[in-house]
């Protein structure tokens, strides 16, 4: 049995049911990510393994015990809050040690914990200072510092970068994921943005609607979605417009798929060739016209108008020494392999080889 | 969901014990012995009356009088205070606040013999203007009230002003003058409509203080009666006194109150702005004579405004023969008070320290449930917020007279009514800060303790209440100023055993004894100054906290 498991957890609140029957298991050390849009019910989640708002109905055990029943100062499970929830009245050692008092922790001990978690999270300098007047980042770090020093048994984290800036949140996603490796703590981590999700995560429950979409790897997420919402909200997507070009196309390819609703390919699968170049049974050229030309430095984005819609073509480094601009006429190769196909209720098709 | 029936449960229902004992029963009792009549009877006489009678309609229409008198006045030297000092560099700028804050704290009453000690009959500064051939009139009547409210009230609006004028964005200012706005197009079409709200609320509470104040009219009307003095003069009469037509009058004086704190609602309504705080507004360094003018109006406002409090410390060191005042200085003034008059500073002392005790411990509790339980609607909260506002002084007194003189409970007579009557005037005060600073606080906060193993009861203990103590103490603080230097509806129910410091001060001046009313000023301005002190010291310099 998985280190802690959600069975069948709803949540009904006044008028809407933000959880809707989630079953998640997370393994003893894994790092456990939540993803999914605001409201799609990943928080609620979150705050009932908390014990901060109970489940309406379904089952919550750690390490095989049953949780729901255990108040949640009793839980045990350290968290990492949003707005970093520093006690502002207290100095960063007070807060790191707020948590080892009621542990009956010996003052002795203390001292050493707390120095060593603040150590860990690169504060120790900064101890006897008071919260207040110090950064996001430092605010967070105490945060983070704070529920691991009491060796919880369960880390939960609610997206506990989302208000810093963008240097600083990928500066210390990395420092979480060490810190959570080298103390090897089961960690359910809640966030909205999905390359945090892909770069920090063992594995990444999507979640939309108060459902789960798909469970997975990152790259289970990423290159084999298995829904049209977790193609959608993770990577970007370009959609084909159906018709007979794109039926053209697809025999072409010699795909078929009775029951597909939606075609979607990746725009990096996608690239720009000259006529003539590279088409063949496994590889379809589509003509088209650049209707604009985005440079992103490493990269660049060109949107092509071809017959079967507008197609974002992401260029890597190597390609990046053309400029494209908007009129010319270009052929964009589209790979049979990165075609992805969805049905009617947006579920992944399997197509055949 | 159902709840179990906890310690929150009964501080609702004590919630509600209070409301109904402190503020239904009275205002109802006042409802309902203003459709009485002398021998029991169910009428509308009282109502008839009052329409009809020449008397009360001049009274009311005084009251409209000296109600928008007041309004303007405080409005106009509130606004130029206000302006000067935000917007532009005013040497002493702590000072002149100071002074601003001097005139709000004031002990009642005192305003207004001040102004009679320099400016009435026998006036100082009649007399020297006299001397080099100037003859002025007396202060008495009308223009003299509008006068001494102006002087009285614009702290109210200089203080809401103020706070709304440095928190104007200039990126809003800045906007304009890249429109191509001259700064006085500016001043009008982007800082004043964003200070409008203020603007009214300030003048709203110099509009409903005026209409409450009665001591200034009795003083220096001359005649010149509103609301508040015919209420009064009514239920105090010895002989033919007329509590039904006295709580006729409070009614009006209610409906009158609520009806311009609904239209300053109204007005402000749609006028809440939230602007974000990047772009601080500067002081502009005025030069030559604008420079001087607005040094002088800011000055020349400021210790107006405090004048009576400088001339009462003055005099109530003057030495005096019997109620006369002789050359020299001399104790004598505090010398009567300590051997003669100290059961009065122990009443006020002990009544305002019981009334805040029981605010601060009800105003937190019921500000707790406010915040962390919604089942107490906030509407409800809303509606006893109004209380102070529109409720004056002597209509709270009347209608306490009016339902604990006879039935179940009598406590006229008691120190009991008296610290009632200011428990209630400001606990809804008290909720509404506890409450609005419990809603500052984070919830993630307490859920971090309890996540760290502190039950709810502890984290709430150990972190929440760290946190909203200054707070409370501070707010308490500023309850005692109020609790200290409440008159009118002492004034009401004071007995001889029950008489407090700004009673006395009244009856004093009545006497004619102004020196050792003075000198009690004194002391009440010294304790207000303490109380003030420690709030600023626990929540920085917040002058609005006053209002």
């Amino acid at each position: 049995m998985a280190y802690l498991t959600v069975v069948d957890g709803v949540k009904q609140f006044v008028g809407f049911r933000a959880l809707n029957g989630v079953s998640i298991s997370v393994e003893q050390g894994e790092f456990f990510t939540l993803l999914g849009p605001s409201g799609c019910g990943k928080t609620t989640l979150l705050r009932a393994i908390a014990g901060f708002n109970d489940l309406t109905s379904g089952t919550i055990t750690l390490a095989g015990k049953d949780l729901r029943s255990v108040p949640p100062h009793q839980r045990d499970i350290g968290m990492v809050f949003q707005d970093y929830a520093v006690f502002p009245h207290l100095s960063v050692f007070d807060n790191v040690a707020f948590g080892l008092k009621p542990r009956k922790v010996p003052q002795a001990e203390i001292k050493t914990r707390v120095a060593e978690a603040l150590d860990a999270v690169h504060l120790g300098a900064l101890a006897e200072r008071l919260p207040a007047a110090m950064s996001g980042g430092q605010q967070q770090r105490i945060g983070l510092a704070r529920a691991m020093v009491i060796n919880p048994r369960l880390l939960l984290m609610d997206e506990p970068l989302s208000n810093l800036d963008a240097k600083l949140r990928i500066e210390l996603r990395e420092e979480i994921r060490d810190i959570q490796k080298r103390v090897d703590i089961a960690t359910i981590y809640v966030t909205h943005d999905q390359e945090e999700a892909l770069a920090i995560s063992d594995r990444i429950c999507v979640m939309s609607a108060g459902q789960i979409e798909q469970i997975g790897t990152p790259q289970e997420i990423y290159g084999d979605p298995q829904t049209l919402f977790v193609a959608n909200f993770v990577g970007t997507l370009n959609t084909l417009d159906t018709g007979p070009n794109l039926e053209r196309m697809l025999g072409q390819l010699s795909l078929r798929a009775p029951n597909a609703d939606t075609w979607t390919i990746r725009p990096e699968s996608l690239r720009l060739v000259g006529e003539g170049e590279g088409a063949g049974p496994d590889h379809a050229a589509l003509e088209g016209t650049v209707a604009k030309f985005t440079y992103l430095g490493r990269e660049a984005h060109v949107l092509v108008k071809t017959d079967v819609g507008e197609l974002v073509v992401q260029l890597g480094a190597a390609e990046l020494k053309t400029l494209r601009s908007p009129g010319d006429r270009v052929f964009v190769l589209v790979p049979r392999d990165a075609l992805m196909a969805f049905d009617a209720d947006t579920k992944r098709i399997k197509l055949e080889d | 969901m159902t709840r179990r029936f906890d310690f929150w449960s009964l501080v609702s229902i004590a919630t509600w014990a209070i409301l109904l004992l402190l503020l239904i029963i009275p205002v109802g009792s006042v409802l309902l012995s203003s459709f009485i009549d002398r021998s029991g009877n169910t009428t509308i006489a009282n109502y008839l009356a009052f329409m009809s009678e020449p008397r009360y309609q001049r009274a009311f229409v005084n009251t409209l009088i000296v109600g928008f008198g007041g309004l303007f006045g405080a409005m106009l030297l509130g606004s130029i205070m206000a302006f000067c000092i935000s917007r532009f560099q005013i040497k002493g700028s702590r000072f002149v606040s100071l002074l601003a804050i001097l005139a709000l704290v004031s002990p009642p009453f005192i305003g207004a013999y001040s102004w009679i000690v320099l400016f009435g009959a026998g006036g100082v500064v009649r007399a020297w203007a006299k001397e080099i051939g100037i003859t002025m009139p007396p202060i008495y009547g009308v223009g003299g009230i509008l006068i001494v409210f102006a002087l009285k009230f614009y702290p109210f609006v200089y203080l809401m002003v103020s706070g709304a004028l440095s928190n104007v964005n200039r990126s809003l200012e800045e906007a304009a003058e890249g429109l191509g706005l001259t700064p006085l197009q500016r001043t009008f079409k982007i800082s004043f409509p964003l200070v409008l709200p203020a603007l009214t609320a300030g003048g709203l509470l110099a509009l409903i203080q005026s209409i409450a104040d009665f001591g200034t009219p009795r003083l220096l009307g001359r005649g010149f009666n509103v609301l508040a003095t015919e209420a009064y003069a009514l239920y105090s009469a010895e002989i033919g006194s007329n509590m039904s037509m006295a709580t006729t009058i409070s009614m009006v004086l209610i409906f009158v109150s609520m009806a311009f704190v609904m239209i300053q609602r109204f007005m402000s309504r749609r006028n809440v702005y939230h602007g974000n705080m990047i772009n601080k507004p500067v002081k502009i360094q005025l030069k030559g004579w604008r420079n001087w003018l607005a040094h002088f109006a800011v000055y020349f406002i400021g210790l107006c405004g405090a004048m009576p409090v400088i001339i009462s410390i003055i005099y109530s060191f003057r030495k005096t023969s019997g109620p006369v005042f002789q050359e020299g200085f001399a104790l004598q003034s505090y010398e009567r008070i300590m051997f003669n008059l100290g059961d009065v500073v122990r009443n006020s002392l002990t009544f305002s320290a019981i009334a805040v005790a029981l605010i601060v411990i009800a105003g937190t509790i019921i500000g707790v449930l406010v915040a962390r339980r919604t089942n107490l609607n906030t509407s409800l909260l809303d509606g006893a917020f109004m209380i102070p506002y529109v409720m004056p002084g002597i209509v709270i007194g009347i209608a306490y007279i009016a339902a604990f003189n006879t039935g179940p409970i009598v406590l006229t007579g008691t120190a009991a009514i008296i610290i009632l009557s200011i428990f209630i005037r400001r606990l809804p005060y008290t909720v509404r800060t506890t409450s609005t600073a419990l809603r500052q606080i984070s919830p993630s906060l307490e859920e971090a303790a309890i996540s760290l193993g502190y039950s709810p009861f502890q984290a709430f203990l150990r972190v929440t209440v760290p946190l909203i103590v200054p707070g409370i103490i501070a707010g308490a603080m500023l309850s005692f100023v109020t609790a200290i230097n409440e008159l009118s509806s002492s004034l009401v129910l004071y007995v001889g055993s029950t008489i407090t410091m700004p009673v006395r001060i009244y009856l004093l001046i009545l006497d004619g004894d102004f020196g050792t009313a003075a000198a009690m000023s004194t002391i009440l301005l010294v304790l207000s100054g303490i109380a003030v002190y420690i709030a600023f010291r626990l929540m920085g310099r917040n002058e609005q906290a006053l209002l």
